[in-house]
């Protein structure tokens, strides 16, 4: 293979002789060292074989001392093709114009991306950027990405951060926008409550209040309307026309953004059950490793027990495999499984032991539920007590807290 | 001719003795056929013949004969022959 890559490289040649001169001419050349090979039979009792460019002017002295002609029949290799190349100047000029062409327009800007925003349009921020005279067919040099970047901040307000990226001929320009806090007065906004409950206290800052203290209300009824109608006693007094139009009243009512603090008493309900007999299980601190590989869907192992010699334990698997390309998947894994020894023990409790840590637990299990750093006002636990005594202690677990429940929601 | 044979002879027992290979210490040529598609025979002092059907080969104090159908020479090195085709026969001739 490499010689013959070499051979192609440096050029080589087939010649013809006669038959009857071979043998001599061979093997001159032979002990001249002249690389000589395929030697086969050619037509009219002609033999042709291959030999070297460099070795062709030796071979033509020693075709004078054994006084016998050969005649080049096919030239071939790098050498010669480059020679055939040079006689044909289109084709060369065309490929040499082929690769200034391509090289000339890979150097500018034909695709304009632009990712990350949502509010802006594209063709606002192309805008701005052509304002600065990048377009699409600029060349590249001529772009100064952290120029552009400045530039974009600084025109349009509502980003937070601009990145702009040349890659090949593709101007990326990522933004992210500013997050703005919800603003003030401008959006009609309810106040809702989020949980169900009973009215502790209501502050209303702005916006028509549709509940009073000691009301309970539901999941998403709302608290503190947007919607300000016209004060009652200055329609009283405007009594006259009776006939005031109801499009005018409508009028007068006022959409504001509704704020307010709204209390209420929430009751969160739990059960929970212990049982008196508890199964626990320790680690004694004896662990095996079992190393094994995966291979389609056969397994080997490469290290460790066949079967595990434990009675209770848990098992933890890693598994690691090669990553995937395409969609191209290798199945050979490679699984390490740690097996620790585990000891069985039993826990007895009693009855009020057991009842403190199902209060425990039910408490634990409706934190999760409330919201974070809440006032708790009352808890009430209550064993479940069923007709016959059970190795079982059923609790269930009432617990009141004062939460602010009010959330904006759009109006409707 | 007699000191030759002595001297060929001593030759080939210390060979023997030594555990030299033969093609080295008495100039034999190696000859290495795959199947019957090439054969490769080193140490060789040229070709005498060649012709489709036939290929001679002279070594160190004999001739190798190669029969077949199809011969040619893949390559031919100062020390080294390779003849590739549909190999018959092979027949040494003193």
């Amino acid at each position: 293979m490499f010689f013959k890559l070499l051979n192609f490289l440096c050029g080589y040649v087939t010649i013809t002789l006669p038959e009857e001169c071979l043998e001599k001419f061979v093997n001159i050349a032979t002990t001249r060292r002249i690389y000589l090979w395929e030697i086969t039979n050619s037509i009219d009792n002609q033999v042709a074989l291959k030999v070297r460019l460099r070795d062709v002017p030796p071979l033509r002295h020693i075709a004078r001392m054994t006084r016998c002609r050969f005649h080049i029949i096919k030239r071939s290799g790098v050498p010669f093709f480059i020679n055939q190349l040079l006689h044909r100047k289109a084709l060369l000029g065309g490929a040499l114009f082929f690769i200034i062409v391509l090289y000339a327009l890979s150097s500018f800007i034909w695709f304009i991306d632009i990712q990350g925003n949502k509010s802006i349009s594209d063709d606002k921020i192309i805008a701005v950027v052509r304002q600065v005279g990048v377009h699409r067919g600029v060349p590249k040099w001529s772009v100064d990405t952290a120029e552009l970047e400045k530039t974009i901040i600084q025109q349009l307000s509502g980003l937070a951060w601009v990145g702009v990226t040349v890659d090949g001929t593709r101007l990326e320009i990522e933004v992210v926008e500013k997050v703005l806090p919800p603003d003030n007065g401008a959006q009609i906004v309810d106040l809702v409550a989020k949980k169900d409950g009973l009215i502790k206290e209501i502050l209303v800052l702005s916006g028509h209040p549709l509940v009073k203290e000691g009301d309970t209300v539901t999941a998403g009824q709302v608290l503190i309307s947007a919607a300000i109608p016209p004060p009652e006693d200055e329609e009283n007094d405007k009594k006259i026309p009776d006939v005031v139009e109801e499009d005018e009243l409508q009028q007068q009512v006022q959409f504001v953004h509704a704020r307010g603090i709204v209390r209420a008493r929430i009751w969160y309900d739990g059960y929970e059950e212990v049982k008196l007999r508890e199964q626990e299980k320790h680690p004694t601190g004896q662990q095996i490793t079992k190393l094994c590989m995966k291979i389609g869907s056969k397994e080997i192992i490469l290290m460790g027990p066949r079967q595990v010699p434990y009675t209770n334990y848990i098992e933890y698997a890693e598994v690691k495999r090669l990553p995937s390309w395409r969609n191209i998947v290798i199945p050979v894994e490679v699984i390490t499984i740690k097996y620790t020894e585990q000891r069985i023990c039993y826990h007895e409790f009693n009855r009020t032991e057991a009842l403190r840590l199902a209060g425990e637990q039910a408490l634990e299990k409706l934190r999760s539920q409330m919201p974070e750093h809440v006032k708790i006002l009352h808890t009430d636990l209550r064993e479940v007590k069923t007709a016959n005594e059970e190795d079982i202690v059923r609790v269930r677990l009432t617990v009141e807290t004062l939460e602010e429940i009010g959330v904006e929601k759009p109006h409707q | 001719m007699a000191w030759k044979d002595l001297k060929n002879k001593v030759k080939r027992q210390l060979s023997d003795y030594m555990d030299l290979p033969g093609d080295i210490m008495l100039d034999l040529p190696k000859i290495v056929l795959v199947g019957n598609l090439q054969v490769f025979i080193e140490n060789h002092r040229g070709i005498q013949e060649y012709n489709p059907n036939l290929v001679r080969v002279v070594v160190s104090d004999k001739i190798i004969e190669v029969t077949g159908e199809n011969l040619t020479l893949r390559n031919i090195l100062p020390d080294e022959i390779c003849v590739e085709g549909k190999i018959s026969g092979l027949v040494f001739l003193s």
